[in-house]
């Protein structure tokens, strides 16, 4: 049986494989960017595992060995562009409006389709670099209310008393916090053990004391990606959950836990774009995603053993 | 219909109409500190909401920087109205009335959601446009001040009108006038998170000053007196105090005469709009 498939398999890739010089389409194509939640710990990545309140199970360790778990992990991404070498230029569209605003992504770790976004309509041609926002800037905010994404009773991603939306919110716990927590979404209020991260702050206002906490980021691939009609790519980004509190500034869980302001989230937000990175790319032949799936479930081609490999050995 | 209905609030006690009363112009007639669900006490005075239209910040601190957004500083906050928006979106959306009224008014909504509840109520709002007082009616050449009342708006313009300028009588910044010397309250400061905004709280419009008492972002004074008192005799040296008010000679404050404070007084009554407070749209 699993010689069979093996054959079936086999025929289908070079199958793909000698169709692609055939199919160069001109008209836009999908791309899908996986945002993958992540802990990375001595250069191994495992998925994030999350805890519920009140869990005395410490998961992770921040730089100052200071044990801790996560129970919500959520970010907002937005004005997402790609660029290619040849010039390849596309703009994810930004609208801000009660029926719908566009543009602005929510990822959130407990709901997993929420960690795809697909960018429609993209010209065809090669891309190798991706820009995004994390965070919601002044359009998001200065035209007063808004749906969708932006729309806070869903999001809860607003700040009401200071306008403006969370760009990262980390709640977790730790036994070394020792005083209470306030405006908490996953914890009880008082929380002893909280560790609250309400990172935001879009008033990018020179000469002014208002503090910026948005992080504008770009990532190079390591190959170029073909968008057309017949091709789906999909781009792999990771997000290093545990560089949120280690980078340019180590964050101590002893004090200043209970962040709810923009300038109280400076630290974590100055560590905000090392924790993003490029991963991988799905070069996107058609269906190949569903060969990668079949690959990870049964074996791997080139390395012919059973389970996914690790490498992207998949011919493109 | 929504800013009277205490729907919004999480025990259905509370209204916007609560503490922003018409009679008053929209503030609290009765608390210095007004109170929410289960008689908690809030930490700032309600100011009069008339003319929001026309503001570019709003609240005391300017955090809110567009009128959509001031609602659920109410809804939301535990000492106010203590719900959330999500409840309130609920209890709309299965009322017998709200949908139909709101698909009214918004063709292409299915589902009353946040961004149509902060509309309808950002509307109301606007519409709540105070323009017709007796000084009003004096500019346009329709109506005549009493010679005290002339003479105030002249002692008006010369002590009072930096701040409090234009036609809204506000500047629309934020000004420390010399209330306190420590502050509890750290005003535009919990905003931009800098000291020299510390104990700032912004300029408010003096339209209808005459029925908006208590006065300040603490409702600490009880009449206009009081008010004039305070700028005349009572302002308190700090770092961010305004510099209209730290004087030329040592001296704080703006020094008035009894017969000064009754003319300013005179003059500020004729800001009352009594065909807005009796109009029957609100």
């Amino acid at each position: 049986m699993k010689n069979k498939l093996f054959f079936l398999l086999a025929f289908l890739a070079f199958g793909f494989a000698s169709c692609e010089k055939e199919s160069e389409s001109k008209e836009p194509g999908t791309i899908d960017i996986n945002f993958d939640n992540v802990a990375i710990v001595n250069g191994t990545q495992t998925q994030l595992s999350m805890a519920t309140a009140g869990s005395t199970t410490y998961t992770y360790t921040n730089g100052m060995s200071q044990t801790f778990n996560v129970t919500l992990l959520r970010y907002f991404i937005s004005a997402i562009e790609l660029t290619g070498p040849n010039g390849e230029y596309f703009k994810d569209e930004v609208s801000v409006s009660a029926a719908g605003s566009k543009g602005y992504y929510l990822i959130d770790e407990s709901k997993s389709a929420s960690q795809y976004v697909t960018l429609n309509d993209v010209p065809a041609g090669e891309y190798n670099k991706l820009t995004f926002t994390v965070g919601v800037d002044s359009t998001g905010v200065v035209d007063g209310a808004a749906g969708g994404m932006l729309d806070p009773a869903t999001n809860k991603m607003f700040w009401n008393w200071n306008s403006g939306y969370i760009a990262v919110k980390f709640e977790g716990q730790s036994p070394v916090s020792n005083s209470g927590i306030t405006g908490s979404e996953s914890l009880a209020a008082g929380a002893a053990n909280g560790i609250v991260y309400h990172v935001g702050g879009w008033k990018n206002q020179p000469g002014t004391a208002f503090v910026y906490n948005n992080k504008r980021l770009s990532f190079t691939f390591d190959t170029n990606v073909k968008v057309d009609k017949d091709r789906n790519p999909e781009v792999h980004m990771v997000f290093d959950m545990l560089k949120l509190f280690k980078g340019t500034k180590t964050i101590d869980f002893t004090g200043n836990h209970n962040v709810h302001k923009p300038a109280d989230g400076v630290d974590v937000a100055n560590n905000i774009p090392a924790a993003f990175a490029f991963d991988h790319a799905f070069k996107g032949i058609t269906n190949e995603k569903k060969l990668d799936h079949l690959r990870g479930v049964f074996f791997c081609f080139s390395c012919l053993h059973k389970g996914r490999c690790g490498n992207q050995h998949l011919p493109v | 219909m929504l800013f009277n209905d205490p729907l919004l609030s999480r025990d259905q006690s509370v209204a916007c109409s609560n503490c922003h009363a018409k009679g008053t112009a929209f503030t609290d007639p009765q608390h210095a500190l007004s109170l929410g669900v289960n008689e908690r006490q809030g930490t700032r005075n309600a100011p009069s909401i008339a003319n929001m239209a026309f503001m570019k910040e709003f609240m005391w601190d300017g955090g809110v920087i567009h009128l959509d957004f001031a609602p659920p500083n109410a809804i939301e906050n535990p000492l106010e109205m203590d719900e959330t928006l999500e409840a309130v979106l609920r209890k709309l959306n299965r009322h017998g009335s709200y949908p139909g009224l709101f698909k009214k008014a918004f063709p292409e909504l299915d589902t009353i959601t946040t961004p149509y509840l902060l509309y309808a109520l950002s509307q109301y709002q606007a519409m709540l446009v105070s323009a017709s007082s007796a000084y009003d009616q004096y500019q346009l050449g329709k109506g005549s001040l009493t010679e005290e009342e002339r003479q105030g708006l002249d002692l008006f313009k010369a002590k009072c009108a930096t701040c409090h300028s234009g036609a809204l009588f506000t500047n629309q910044d934020y000004a420390n006038n010399g209330l306190d010397t420590v502050f509890p309250d750290l005003g535009r400061a919990r905003i931009t998170e800098s000291d020299a905004d510390l104990g700032k709280f912004k300029v408010p419009s003096l339209r209808n000053v005459a029925l908006t008492a208590p006065y300040m972002h603490d409702g600490r004074f009880k009449t206009l007196e009081n008010v004039l008192d305070h700028y005349a005799a009572g302002v308190k040296s700090s770092p961010t105090l305004a510099r209209e008010l730290s004087g030329g000679k040592g001296q704080l404050g703006i020094p008035l005469t009894s017969q000064e404070k009754r003319q300013l007084i005179a003059f500020l009554k004729t800001l009352t709009d009594y065909a807005f407070l009796l109009d029957p749209r609100f």
